[in-house]
């Protein structure tokens, strides 16, 4: 079995937005989303980075509490993006609680704030402060929490894949979800991530000695992905999410068809945890096209991941150089809004979406001067009217994890 | 406490931790507004303040057994109160 996996729906949560008007407008517009780190009682006084991809904005939650008491503020996230995502499909509940509609959805590490509020009570070392541990506590934190919140809130009775591979989480989400329909296992499935605010993430990069520190006064100057004086990544929140469908089974319904994925790769590096690997990376960029049965030249856009960190720029950077040359336009979204860890995949990929709808391509913002070893690739420095017809969303996480997906303008 | 100060006791747990306006005294809680078993759990543990009263593992199991209506909340708590100790000892 080998279907047609189209994609039908998309939402995000984004620090420049949650709507595809206001999110597209900020990109044309170069508006970033990456603020002063907010003040807590945590370590965010001591950390280096006083950065943040924030969303601030309000939120409207219509969730009972049935619901909500489960739920921790990542699964606020994902229950919300899944949610606008369903009101614009136009899904039936049969189908939607038939078992055929699956969830690949996942955050890095659960909720660590519930997680901080347990480990909290937990050090206290009294009997009667343990009891404070609440009882839906773990609910709320696990690593699938925004799986399994998303099923019960919507009656989905599919399959459960819950990612939780750090930068390529939701990545991994869309291409798992992508071979569940391909494949037959599910006629369509909702992919995607989430991740909350969260301090403790910036903690652990400020000391990997990965975080951007040199631009605290001036957040919007930062990331800066391909940048010669780039400093490190930006940790970010948001969450988003896709619906893939079998092709037929979306005509059918009449479903309003936004793109195709046409491939997904996924390997490891089998090595070290941490640093880029080069041939890794060209060899989850090489499996991703053949997956989609497409040359590098039929490739129109790279998004590339980029996080802005020294090594990591420049290995993506000869990677692309080395599978697409110098032609094919190459763009870091997280220039916009930081890294939004688990959600990063899902909503480069919409973001990429948004641009092969409206015909245009945006430039890697803070991109005022190339890092001569990042300078075999085509940046985009200035916005352009383009049409996208074939992408490459390109993804790599701590633990050697790469991820390549290839998505396409739809065409009946 | 009266059984009347108890009822009320409950059913201002129910509106303001529940978001389940006045169910009647013996309606099932489950079937007829989705109170389930982490909402028993969090109920005793409220209980547990209000009656400022510890529980003991055994005696929360055996409660969620036996509390499925309001009526049957407040029987169950009546019925434990005498045995119970303050939550300032050890519980039983």
């Amino acid at each position: 079995m080998n279907r047609r996996v189209v994609i039908t729906s998309e939402a995000a949560i984004t620090p420049i937005g949650d709507s595809k008007n206001t999110i597209a407008k900020n990109l044309q517009n170069g508006v970033s989303g990456v603020k002063p780190l907010r003040k807590d009682d945590l370590l965010g006084s001591h950390i280096h980075s006083g950065v943040y991809g924030t969303v601030d904005y309000p939120i409207e939650y219509d969730f009972a509490r049935k619901y909500r008491k489960t739920m921790g503020p990542v699964s606020y996230y994902a229950c919300k993006v899944v949610w606008d995502l369903l009101a614009k499909a136009g899904l039936n509940q049969d189908f939607i609680s038939s078992g055929r509609l699956g969830v690949a959805f996942g955050s890095i590490h659960g909720s660590p704030s519930v997680q901080r509020n347990i480990y909290r009570t937990f050090f206290q070392d009294d009997p009667a402060q343990s009891e404070k541990i609440s009882a839906v506590d773990y609910l709320k934190s696990m690593v699938h929490t925004t799986a399994v919140n998303i099923t019960k809130m919507f009656n989905i009775t599919g399959r459960v894949i819950s990612s939780s591979t750090a930068c390529t989480t939701s990545s991994q989400s869309i291409g798992y979800g992508y071979e569940m329909v391909k494949y037959g296992m599910q006629d369509a499935m909702i992919c995607g991530g989430a991740d909350e605010y969260d301090t403790t993430t910036v903690a652990v990069f400020d000391n990997l000695l990965a975080c951007s520190t040199a631009y605290n006064n001036r957040p919007h100057l930062t990331p800066r992905p391909f940048d010669a004086d780039r400093d490190g990544l930006v940790v970010g929140e948001g969450a988003g999410a896709v619906l893939l469908e079998e092709y037929e089974f979306a005509r059918n319904r009449g479903a309003n068809i936004i793109g195709e994925v046409i491939g997904f790769s996924c390997n490891n590096n089998g090595g070290d945890l941490i640093l880029p690997n080069l041939e890794g990376i060209c060899q989850t960029i090489r499996i991703g096209l053949q997956s989609a049965g497409i040359s590098p030249e039929t490739v129109d856009f790279v998004s590339a991941h980029a996080t802005a960190t020294k090594m990591g720029d420049v290995i993506e950077s000869q990677a692309i150089e080395q599978i697409y040359g110098n032609c094919t336009p190459v763009t870091a979204f997280k220039s916009y809004m930081g890294h939004t860890m688990a959600a990063c995949g899902v909503i480069e990929t919409i973001l990429t979406l948004y641009m092969m709808e409206k015909g245009f391509i945006v430039p890697t913002l803070n991109l005022d001067h190339i890092d001569p070893r990042c300078e075999g690739v085509n940046h985009v420095r200035e916005l352009t009217r383009a049409p996208i017809k074939t992408a490459a969303v390109e993804n790599f996480a701590f633990g050697g994890v790469n991820t390549n997906l290839i998505i396409k303008a739809f065409l009946p | 406490m009266t059984r009347e100060e108890l009822q009320t006791e409950v059913y201002k747990i129910f509106r303001e931790q529940f978001e389940i306006e006045n169910p009647g005294p013996d309606e099932d809680l489950k079937d007829m507004h989705g109170f389930d078993s982490i909402d028993a759990i969090e109920l005793l543990i409220e209980l547990e303040k209000i009656l400022d009263v510890s529980l003991n593992q055994e005696t929360k199991k055996d409660a969620m057994l036996h509390i499925r209506t309001v009526n049957q909340i407040c029987d169950y708590v009546q019925e434990l109160m005498p045995r119970q100790v303050p939550s300032n000892q050890n519980a039983v």
